[in-house]
């Protein structure tokens, strides 16, 4: 888009598939996203919690947007078992129609990890294995299921976001799997972009967010500092809602300028 | 010139170093070290079986991991000499490392050596694979992708994890955890999904544990492009020639990098640096 053109407001007829939907981050990019999204758009939310996917879903309906059409559909899925992406790829397929001109995919769903523990302690395969398997192999598996069943085709725009973090980058003492497992989407959601100029990626950092994962962080990190650091955090007010960075994220999507590929960071806007 | 196993050194260039400039003057070593190297019995791991040898001290023990139970006797075979001479200790133990058996095999094998008076515990995160080639959107097989990362991202951790316990960190044992990384745990490269990925979390893995574990000395070696098993299916597979050079060239430099030891634990270096 040239400078003289107007950022997008919305972000079209849109089928969003978004994980770990039922709350946190991934709730709040559900909310925003009905509100951004054109009439004649779907979402299909993924998450553990049926009970969760329902109230979101019910909350949904009342909406405005809801009330004007929008079509949500929940999937009661674990993303680290072989049926759950299945099922997320099944109802994306459904929830699809012609009209739509813009799918978007959220890989937001992830764990921490046990960060009461150093790295010497990850003696059990099955553990580290279980936790790549949701945190890793899942997003690499769903996107690519996306990909294949919505393949590139003309007037049909294409983006993939992959939640992603300062741990990406940094390494933290006592979360050696969280960083790992950050450290690994975004260097496949880069190959991504590099292999398909077409779709639109984005690796974004939301901040420290006021969240359940941002509490087990706050009351299980094993290392000192660190730990100080969140609970100071928390005491000072600087943990960021979901809502604060959503938009960011929001204005990233609209405005569509990011380099596809890139590490975007909430702090970096 | 000799080195301290009467290895002949003479002008010949390494990449870019000469052999002669690997030797340190001060008589540094190894030391009287337990050294483990995965994926031991072929390529890269062969070669630094063969490297490490020079600079072990007399009573060091060698451990070559890998499936291969033919190869690994081979392999003892040929370094019987040396292991003689320098009065090394070096044991195969045939281990599949994806599975936590084999992790278990080896960390078993390595416990039995760690009543002995060593002051060195070198492990060599070699064990890899490439995995397939392909398009991102054809890896929709979350079984076969899990595959893929529990051989080259938890089997190093666990393994890893194994060894730091056996050897606990105490005053007067040097401790170096080598990962064998890639140009792509940095650079993303069109349809090298598996491999980069894999790449890019050990490299983060590994830093981790050198900002948590100040008392051991973490290196990740990008060794380059190599004349290896791996590298053929690479041509094989995309059509791709790296003009890959002999093992001994880089496995020399990795032995500079740990004679040196000056590097800041936790960094990355790529052979083309050294």
């Amino acid at each position: 888009m040239s400078s003289t053109e107007l950022t997008r407001t919305d972000l079209g007829r849109a089928l969003c598939i978004i994980t770990g939907a039922s709350r946190g981050f991934g709730r709040t990019v559900a909310r925003e996203m009905s509100r951004l999204v054109k009439p004649g758009s779907a979402l299909v939310l993924a998450a553990r919690s049926a009970d969760d996917l329902r109230a979101l879903k019910v909350e949904l309906a009342e909406s405005e947007a809801g009330r004007a059409g929008l079509v949500v559909e929940c999937v009661v899925a674990d993303l680290g078992e072989v049926g759950g992406l299945e099922s997320v790829v099944r109802a994306s397929e459904e929830a699809f129609s012609e009209h739509m001109d813009h799918i978007i995919l959220f890989n937001n769903a992830a764990s921490l990890g046990d960060v009461s523990r150093y790295t010497q302690s990850f003696t059990n395969m099955a553990e580290v294995d279980s936790y790549l398997s949701l945190n890793v192999s899942s997003s690499l598996c769903l996107t690519a299921r996306v990909l294949q069943a919505f393949p590139q085709r003309p007037g049909v725009r294409r983006t993939v976001v992959n939640i992603s973090s300062l741990c990406a980058l940094q390494p933290f003492r006592s979360w050696v799997l969280y960083c790992t497992g950050k450290a690994a989407r975004d260097m496949m959601f880069k190959v991504l972009a590099e292999e398909e100029p077409d779709l639109r990626v984005l690796n974004y950092a939301p901040g420290p967010l006021d969240t359940a994962m941002q509490t087990e962080a706050r009351f299980r990190t094993a290392d000192p500092s660190l730990r100080k650091s969140y609970l100071d955090m928390f005491a000072q007010s600087q943990l960021l809602s979901c809502e604060t960075s959503c938009a960011k994220l929001t204005k990233l999507l609209l405005e569509d300028t990011y380099t596809s590929g890139a590490h975007v960071d909430f702090y970096e806007l | 010139m000799q080195t301290p196993c009467g290895m002949e050194v003479d002008e010949t260039l390494y990449g870019n170093i000469r052999m002669t400039d690997v030797i340190p003057t001060d008589g540094r070593t190894l030391g009287r070290c337990i050294c483990i190297i995965t994926g031991a019995s072929k390529g890269f791991g062969r070669a630094l079986a063969h490297q490490v040898c020079c600079w072990l001290k007399p009573g060091s023990v060698l451990l070559l991991v890998a499936r291969s139970e033919t190869l690994l006797q081979e392999l003892k075979e040929e370094l019987k000499g040396f292991a003689v001479e320098q009065q090394l200790l070096v044991n195969c133990i045939v281990a599949d490392l994806s599975t936590q058996k084999g992790v278990n095999e080896a960390v078993r094998v390595a416990r039995l050596e760690s009543e002995k008076e060593n002051d060195h515990v070198l492990l060599i995160n070699n064990a890899a694979s490439l995995g397939d080639i392909s398009q991102f959107s054809s890896f929709t097989d979350l079984d076969v992708v899990n595959s893929y990362m529990s051989l080259n991202i938890s089997s190093a951790l666990v393994l890893t994890a194994g060894m730091l316990q056996v050897f606990p960190r105490r005053p007067g044992l040097r401790w170096t955890v080598v990962n064998l990384s890639s140009v792509f745990a940095t650079e993303a490269l069109p349809s090298w999904v598996l491999y980069c990925t894999a790449k890019a979390a050990r490299k983060m893995m590994f830093s981790v544990l050198a900002v948590g574990e100040p008392n051991v000395r973490v290196l990740s070696y990008s060794p380059g492009p190599l004349d290896t098993g791996m590298q053929k299916d690479i041509l094989r597979m995309t059509g791709v020639d790296n003009h890959p050079f002999p093992c001994k060239d880089s496995a020399v430099k990795l032995m500079k990098l740990l004679l040196d030891d000056d590097f800041a634990s936790g960094t990355h270096i790529d052979f083309f640096s050294v």
